[in-house]
């Protein structure tokens, strides 16, 4: 009975891995006609995009610490929505939460690891009651979460851009650059490499992973929310208390979300400069690996540990063969469009085979 | 204050407003037939891509705008084809898209003029500027009214009409119908699948002009992502004037407004702080109309969220 069953492991495998794997050959192959267009060749550009990703130590490392707060972001999209909360908002909870730690991190005096504690709470804190903000206009005012979390995003990042340009402005130096003062040594992460920036908030990041792997497969509130997004009326009638659930699901996103940028400011750029979390598109990013990966926590990380080594490969080249590097957002779009498709054609094929059972069986 | 002070404003809130109400006429056609399109900013900023590429190359004001429309269109149909047809998430159809034209233009920008993130070049032709004669000696109304185009004019024009086409047509209401219940409206014979695919691309075409007026408007160039969030406020000023396109000309005027007054006050308040308004009054917006209008409908018009 051994080998059938694990026949059958690697048939369970390959059913999982089929879809996105085929979404990714076909961006990849979009992406080669876009390359094709600049009058390069797709495979010595592809070559070079992944050993430049992913098959040199420096760029793999350079590819894990783009993708720490890809892969946060993307926990933090996939707490809400798995939820059935469409919370688009993720950008201006990490704007905000990092905006919080950071300045905490600046001015509150004492010793390196109370003011480190105090900073990442205080961010998480931020993160949380700014994704609460559009829950609360939701239950009180059936404001649509989508168009409050989008919004909010806005505000967020011109709010920030405002301290940085005027009140907390680093002034040392040229003064030119619109940014705060570095933080102080001693609540910087490790570097885990000693040539790279690599540090430990790739750790923050895989501990988020796992956390949201136990919330989601262990916990009560895990089978709440979930069910909550899959069939609200039925939750109901099993006694969830919604509105304390989304509340909850709300705020570990905004607590997440903050996590993101707060350990990109502590590991990376030790201050907070403008623009630095809205230029990138981390939370897009995240909730496209988010997407592709169906919410499944663990296919988010990789997921996301693949696309942020499309922009890492695709900056490269755009260095060196001087292809744009927006050829990864074109690459990474096609992947999720195909998936969605994909899961349209499964979708529509099974309700075909349905009716035809229906048919047989009148018949 | 004085009143030519509040002519300036009345003045920028006419111009910021003529690409929000397009879009959102965009927004409110979709929502009418039961489609939720949060493409709405893809398809405005492909416009605005190429209704300026088109602008530069050939220097004709009337193709730029041709193209805008088109693209804009375009953009609709692969919404139309993927997410009413095939059923494709909303959510997903509308984020990946809006991305892939963010990245998309940006890319073509490159790949067609060797450019990065702008295209302003002397050689570009912008639309007319409108002064009429007997207004422009009019004090107050003379300087509200300065330097529109036509179409700052078009797209109050554009609204009426699709009121009475929607509210005043046999096809109108067919169509109305299949927002409101597309099965029962499929058994009358009404291919609701079709109108809903027709709405789209209408929706398309119309953001496709909201992106032109954008790009060709007030300044003519292209910028990277130059659309910043617009179909989104789009999206929240039709939810506003509950899909109806009369409602929505109102709710898009106070959008605009908040704009217009962003601009009349960058030099007494920070911009970053006054570009915040527009957004933070599309959320108060929301709030204090959502118990008017019936909440529930509203929810389910935004897909249950």
């Amino acid at each position: 009975m051994k080998p059938s069953k694990a026949k059958e492991l690697a048939g369970q495998i390959w059913r999982a891995l089929r879809q996105p794997l085929a979404a990714a050959v076909f961006g990849l192959l979009v992406g080669a006609v876009v390359i094709l267009a600049c009058g390069q060749n797709p495979v010595t550009v592809y070559i070079e995009m992944f050993n430049k990703s992913f098959f040199t130590p420096y760029y793999l490392f350079s590819t894990l610490t783009r993708a720490t707060p890809i892969i946060i972001c993307a926990m933090a999209t996939g707490m809400a929505w798995r939820a059935g909360y469409i919370n688009i908002g993720v950008e201006g909870q990490m704007v905000t939460g990092t905006f919080a730690a950071t300045v905490a991190a600046l001015y509150i005096p004492g010793p390196p690891i109370f003011v480190g504690l105090v900073s990442w709470i205080a961010g998480m804190a931020a993160g949380a009651l700014y994704a609460l903000l559009p829950a609360v206009l939701n239950w009180k005012f059936q404001v649509s979460m989508v168009i409050t979390t989008l919004m909010l995003n806005y505000v967020a990042n011109n709010i920030a851009s405002y301290f940085v340009t005027y009140p907390l402005k680093d002034t040392s130096g040229d003064g030119l650059a619109l940014q705060t003062a570095e933080i102080a040594e001693g609540l910087r992460l490790t570097r885990l490499s000693s040539t790279s920036t690599f540090n430990a908030g790739f750790l923050i990041a895989a501990a988020v992973v796992l956390l949201m792997i136990f919330i989601t497969k262990k916990t009560v509130f895990g089978y709440e929310s979930k069910m909550g997004g899959f069939n609200s009326s039925f939750a109901r009638y099993g006694g969830t208390k919604q509105v304390k659930v989304m509340m909850i699901t709300m705020a570990l996103s905004g607590a997440i979300a903050s996590l993101a940028g707060t350990a990109e400011v502590f590991g990376l750029k030790f201050r907070y400069a403008d623009g630095m979390l809205s230029s990138t598109n981390y939370a897009w990013t995240g909730l496209m690996a988010a997407l592709i990966a169906d919410l499944d926590p663990a296919g988010m990380f990789f997921v996301s540990i693949f696309l942020s080594g499309l922009q890492i490969g695709g900056s490269a080249i755009q260095r060196s063969l001087g292809i744009p590097l927006e050829i990864a957002t074109i690459i990474q779009c096609c992947i999720t469009l195909f998936v969605s498709v994909k899961l349209v054609f499964r979708f529509t094929r099974g309700k075909a085979r349905r009716e035809e059972a229906k048919g047989g069986a009148q018949a | 204050m004085n009143s030519a002070y509040i002519a300036s404003i009345v003045n920028s809130t006419l111009r910021s407003t003529t690409p929000i109400l397009l879009a959102a006429l965009g927004s409110a056609v979709c929502s009418r037939v039961g489609v939720f399109n949060i493409a709405l900013e893809a398809q405005m900023l492909i416009a605005c891509f190429f209704s300026i590429a088109v602008n530069y190359t050939t220097g004709s004001v009337l193709l730029s705008v041709a193209a805008g429309i088109f693209s804009g269109a375009l953009v609709g149909l692969i919404v139309a084809v993927l997410q009413v047809k095939y059923r494709a998430a909303d959510m997903v159809i509308g984020t990946s898209l809006n991305l892939l034209v963010q990245g998309g233009t940006t890319f073509l920008l490159y790949l067609f003029f060797g450019l990065r993130g702008v295209l302003n070049d002397p050689k570009l032709v912008s639309l007319n500027k409108i002064n009429l004669p007997v207004i422009r000696d009019i004090p107050f109304l003379g300087r509200a009214l300065e330097n529109l185009t036509i179409l700052d004019y078009l797209c109050y024009v554009i609204a009426v009409l699709l009121f009475v086409y929607l509210f005043k047509t046999v096809s109108g209401f067919r169509t109305l119908s299949v927002g409101i219940n597309k099965s029962a409206a499929e058994s009358l014979g009404t291919k609701a699948t079709r109108i809903q695919m027709r709405m789209v691309v209408l929706s398309g075409a119309l953001c496709g002009l909201g992106g032109t007026a954008l790009s060709m408007g007030q300044v003519t160039m292209f910028t990277e992502n130059m659309t910043s969030g617009r179909g989104f406020i789009a999206m929240a000023a039709a939810s506003l004037g509950m899909s109806h396109p009369l409602l929505t000309v109102l709710s898009s005027l106070f959008f605009g407004l908040c704009q217009g007054i962003g601009v009349a006050l960058q030099n007494v308040i920070k911009s970053q702080l006054t570009m915040t308004l527009p957004y933070i009054a599309t959320i108060v917006a929301l709030v204090i109309f959502s118990r008017r209008g019936g909440g529930a409908r509203a929810k389910k018009r935004t897909g249950g969220l």
